[in-house]
């Protein structure tokens, strides 16, 4: 899969192509389409499975710090009783030993036992105890004997006696009562062997927990204490109940009793949610995927366009690459920027050796190097003539004429980037064009031939004419010459003067007749120039006069003054006038002699576009035009003439199309025919560049 | 005298020259029409060694319409028409040669020919006018004067004549010097000559 392409998006000028690619994006994708989604999906799946897994981790985390630090806690609490415990154990006991080396008794007794429970709240009291259980000295008001004990105690009492060691007792209430809970410590009193009853000291387990631990770790935990039966003997929750979700136990090491320390956190488990990091978390994983949809929908829609900008660009590049027409775009440097398939077959040379060209380029002719390299100085100055021809070379140096359209090339804010050309190969047709031209003045050629042939007993017999009387004249000379030598006077030459110079004018006037048909015949290179009406007109007088002479026609000329001048072929134009002035002679030539007259008009006359012709009609009296003939006039090889050829006004209209004019008939309101043709006026700026052109 | 129709000046004018190269008389005219108005002028027209040298091709009147024109006046055979044509007017003067036209020459002709043939039409219209004379001499005899004539003619002598018509010996001789002076001769030969 390509990038998402860096152009910008297209112009689509194509909007039911775009919507063919839009219903195309909603197909089921490609295999590599999947690939390209699955793995920044999986990738995305996993970050947000860590992301959520994290806080996850971080709450597990907290939770074992608290519960390490409950247990720590704990442990510390538990370190604590259990040394106040030894500190009253060794305070008791050095009472114990001094009671039992009599050191210590009545007053002073009292007082040290009243000391040691004012300083440690946790006693209840201090009892000594005779070996009968009776009260000795006792720190409360009332006396206690043994079976005031509760029975573990007693137990306890007789088990220390026996075994001369201090001894806990299980905590039991008082025999009788629900509490206070108290804890026992024995202390047996031996001076030797003999008994002297033992030491009591009271703990209440309710005050151990209160005295004993820390107000800051009651705050945070309910503490409670229990038997090996895990019944609860003491409990402390200044912060309320316990969550029972970071608990610990520990068992209290109190000689000979079973107790243990259980604590449990008034603190419920971390919270998820209310936490920041979490909440970060899941509103960035939200705004990721969102932006990760987001994204998708852009490519997607860029997708959209680079198919559908893909399509359009094969769909154009076919179409370059079908074109005959070579395309080539120049940067305003004047750089070769594209050239399509056409142009390098064209020119011969692959598009790799053309692209970023500059001038002069491989396809420029030599000897057309300043043509190229003046209409090169235009393009730099940002003017270019939009149509023009010219040659080219090909890359094995055959040249080749062009027709070139230019146009600039603009870009999608509207600026002018370049130049776009298409160049049309016109050699083909130049060459039917020189085909048609050469073929027009062959049967141009041929035409004023049949039209000497068809005027050929025309001038035979204005030829005879001279002819015959030049014959007569020198026959006559020679009659007379002999005549006097027969009859022996003497001759004055003086008499055949007149008759000689007669046939001295008539073979001139043979001359002029066989020079007119000469220049007539002649066969020449046509060439357009600006040619005078009446100079047209009256160049071909003379022949039509042989003709309208041999049918008694008289001829009415009437151009009218300042006519302009039409460019045209001279010989070709008289060709025109004199087969339509045969014609009109000839249609003629059975009406009456008084309306035998062939009229020629010529006058400027402007057509529905504006366009200024030079009308020349030739008018004849004549025996008109049947329908049925009218509409095969113009038609080749079509003749009303048992000599015709029917080629003349098939010519004539040729021609007359050629100069651009038109050549139409009408009936003559008088009778006869009018056969009218206009030829373009010569505009006045044209004339230059017309002559300039035919150089 | 050569008559020459021809609407061509020069055709004329160089016609006019050779003519007078032979000795003959001309007169010329540019037009069948001119031609015409001439023959009216002249009162009781006799045409005698006279003829045409006539254009075929004129404008107004071309030269086969003059020609049908004498033709139906019943003056060709006194005034012989010879033809001048064109190119390309072969047949129509072969047309014209059939009804009766002398001769006719085409353009360029060889011009002694020409006025050979013409002093033929010359000679010939001599001989036609002469014909009609006697013709018209002929008309003025009587009946009995032509069945005398008749025998003469056959070289029988008076009195045979006589004889076989059941007339006077006498009468036949005066018969006979009414058709000599009739017929303006002088002996029976120049008679018979005339009408041969």
């Amino acid at each position: 899969m390509q990038p998402p392409p860096s152009r910008p998006a297209p112009t689509l000028t194509r909007p039911i192509m775009l919507n063919k690619q839009l219903a195309s994006l909603f197909r089921f994708p490609g295999r590599r389409r999947i690939w390209h989604w699955l793995v920044p999906m999986l990738l995305v799946l996993l970050f947000v499975s860590t992301m959520l897994w994290l806080p996850w981790q971080a709450q597990q985390m907290e939770a074992n710090e608290r519960q390490e630090q409950l247990i720590a806690d704990t442990l510390w609490v538990e370190q604590t009783i259990r040394f106040q415990l030894d500190r009253n154990e060794d305070s008791i006991r050095l009472i114990g030993n001094e009671i039992s080396t009599g050191y210590l008794s009545g007053k002073r007794l009292q007082e040290r036992m009243a000391i040691l429970i004012r300083n440690n709240r946790e006693l209840n009291r201090i009892v000594w105890l005779d070996p009968q259980g009776k009260t000795i000295v006792s720190t409360d008001d009332s006396s206690i004997a043994l079976t005031d004990l509760s029975s573990s105690s007693r137990i306890t009492a007789e088990r220390a006696r026996a075994t001369k060691t201090p001894q806990y007792s299980q905590p039991a209430p008082p025999p009788g009562l629900n509490g206070p809970m108290l804890m026992d410590y024995h202390v047996p009193l031996y001076l030797g062997e003999q008994y002297l009853g033992s030491l009591v000291a009271s703990y209440s387990v309710t005050s151990i927990l209160d005295e004993m631990v820390p107000w800051w770790f009651a705050q945070d935990n309910e503490i409670v204490l229990t038997d090996g039966d895990d019944a609860i003997i003491a409990r402390r929750a200044a912060g309320g109940p316990g969550r029972n979700v970071y608990t610990h136990s520990r068992a209290l090491e109190v000689p000979y009793a079973s107790l243990t320390l259980r604590t449990n956190s008034v603190k419920n488990a971390p919270k998820l949610l209310p936490n920041l990091l979490v909440g970060s978390v899941i509103a960035l994983s939200v705004g990721l995927i969102w932006s990760l949809i987001a994204l998708w929908r852009d490519i997607n829609r860029r997708l959209a366009a680079e198919g559908a900008l893909r399509q359009q660009v094969v769909f154009r590049t076919a179409m370059e690459n079908s074109l005959m027409t070579g395309l080539r775009a120049r940067d305003l440097e004047g750089r070769i920027t594209y050239v399509n398939p056409a142009f390098c077959e064209m020119v011969g040379f692959p598009a790799e050796e053309l692209i970023g060209k500059a001038p002069p380029m491989p396809y420029w002719a030599p000897e057309a190097m300043n043509e190229y390299k003046q209409r090169f100085t235009q393009v730099l100055a940002g003017t270019v003539t939009p149509q023009f021809e010219t040659i080219f070379q090909r890359s094995n140096g055959e040249r080749f004429p062009v027709l070139i359209f230019e146009s600039p090339l603009v870009d999608d804010s509207g600026k002018q980037t370049g130049w776009m050309g298409s160049i049309l190969d016109i050699s083909d047709r130049k060459r039917v064009e020189d085909l048609n031209r050469r073929q027009q003045e062959k049967l141009q050629a041929s035409a004023r031939l049949a039209t000497m042939g068809e005027i050929a007993s025309t001038l035979a017999h204005e030829l005879n004419q001279p002819l015959a009387a030049i014959s007569s004249y020198t026959t006559g000379a020679l009659n007379l010459i002999e005549n006097s030598a027969a009859k022996g006077i003497r001759f004055d030459p003086e008499v055949l003067k007149p008759a000689l110079e007669k046939a001295s004018t008539q073979a001139q006037r043979a001359g002029h007749i066989i020079r007119s048909v000469h220049t007539f015949v002649k066969r020449r290179e046509p060439s357009r120039e600006p040619i005078a009406v009446q100079s047209l007109i009256d160049s071909v007088i003379p022949l039509v006069e042989l003709q309208a002479r041999q049918f008694f026609v008289a001829i009415q000329v009437q151009v009218a003054p300042q006519l302009p001048p039409v460019l045209a072929d001279r010989v070709m134009l008289e060709q025109v006038l004199l087969n339509l002035t045969r014609n009109a002679i000839e249609a003629m030539q059975d009406v009456a002699p008084e309306r035998r007259i062939l009229r020629i008009t010529a006058e400027q006359d402007a057509d529905p576009g504006g366009q200024r012709n030079v009308v020349i009609s030739v008018i004849d009296q004549g025996h008109g035009i049947p329908q049925e003939v009218a509409e095969r006039l113009f038609s080749p090889f079509f003749s009303t003439k048992a000599e015709g050829m029917g080629m003349g006004l098939n010519i004539c209209r040729t021609t007359v199309e050629f100069h651009g004019g038109t050549l139409v008939h009408a009936n003559n309101p008088a009778g006869g025919t009018i056969f009218r043709f206009s030829l373009p006026v010569l505009a006045e700026n044209v004339v230059e560049s017309a002559s300039a052109e035919l150089k | 005298m050569l008559h020459i129709v021809d609407d061509e000046e020069v055709i004329r004018d160089s016609l006019t020259w050779l003519a007078r190269s032979r000795a003959i008389e001309t007169s010329a005219y540019e037009s069948g029409t001119a031609f015409l108005a001439a023959l009216e002028a002249q009162k009781d027209f006799d045409p005698q060694g006279e003829c045409i040298l006539l254009d075929v091709r004129m404008p107004d009147m071309s030269g086969a319409a003059l020609f049908d024109t004498l033709s139906t006046r019943g003056l060709t055979r006194r005034l012989p028409v010879i033809f001048l044509t064109g190119h390309g007017d072969v047949p129509m003067a072969v047309d014209t040669l059939k009804r009766g036209a002398f001769d006719f020459f085409e353009k360029p002709f060889n011009d002694n020919k020409l006025m050979d043939r013409v002093e033929e039409a010359l000679a010939a219209s001599r001989e036609a006018g002469a014909a009609a004379e006697v013709h018209t001499r002929l008309a003025t005899l009587s009946i009995r004067e032509r069945e005398v004539l008749d025998l003469i003619l056959v070289g029988k002598m008076n009195k045979v004549i006589a004889d076989e018509l059941g007339i006077s010996m006498r009468t036949v001789e005066v018969h006979r010097a009414h058709i000599f002076d009739k017929m303006n001769v002088k002996t029976a030969v120049e008679l018979a000559r005339l009408l041969k």
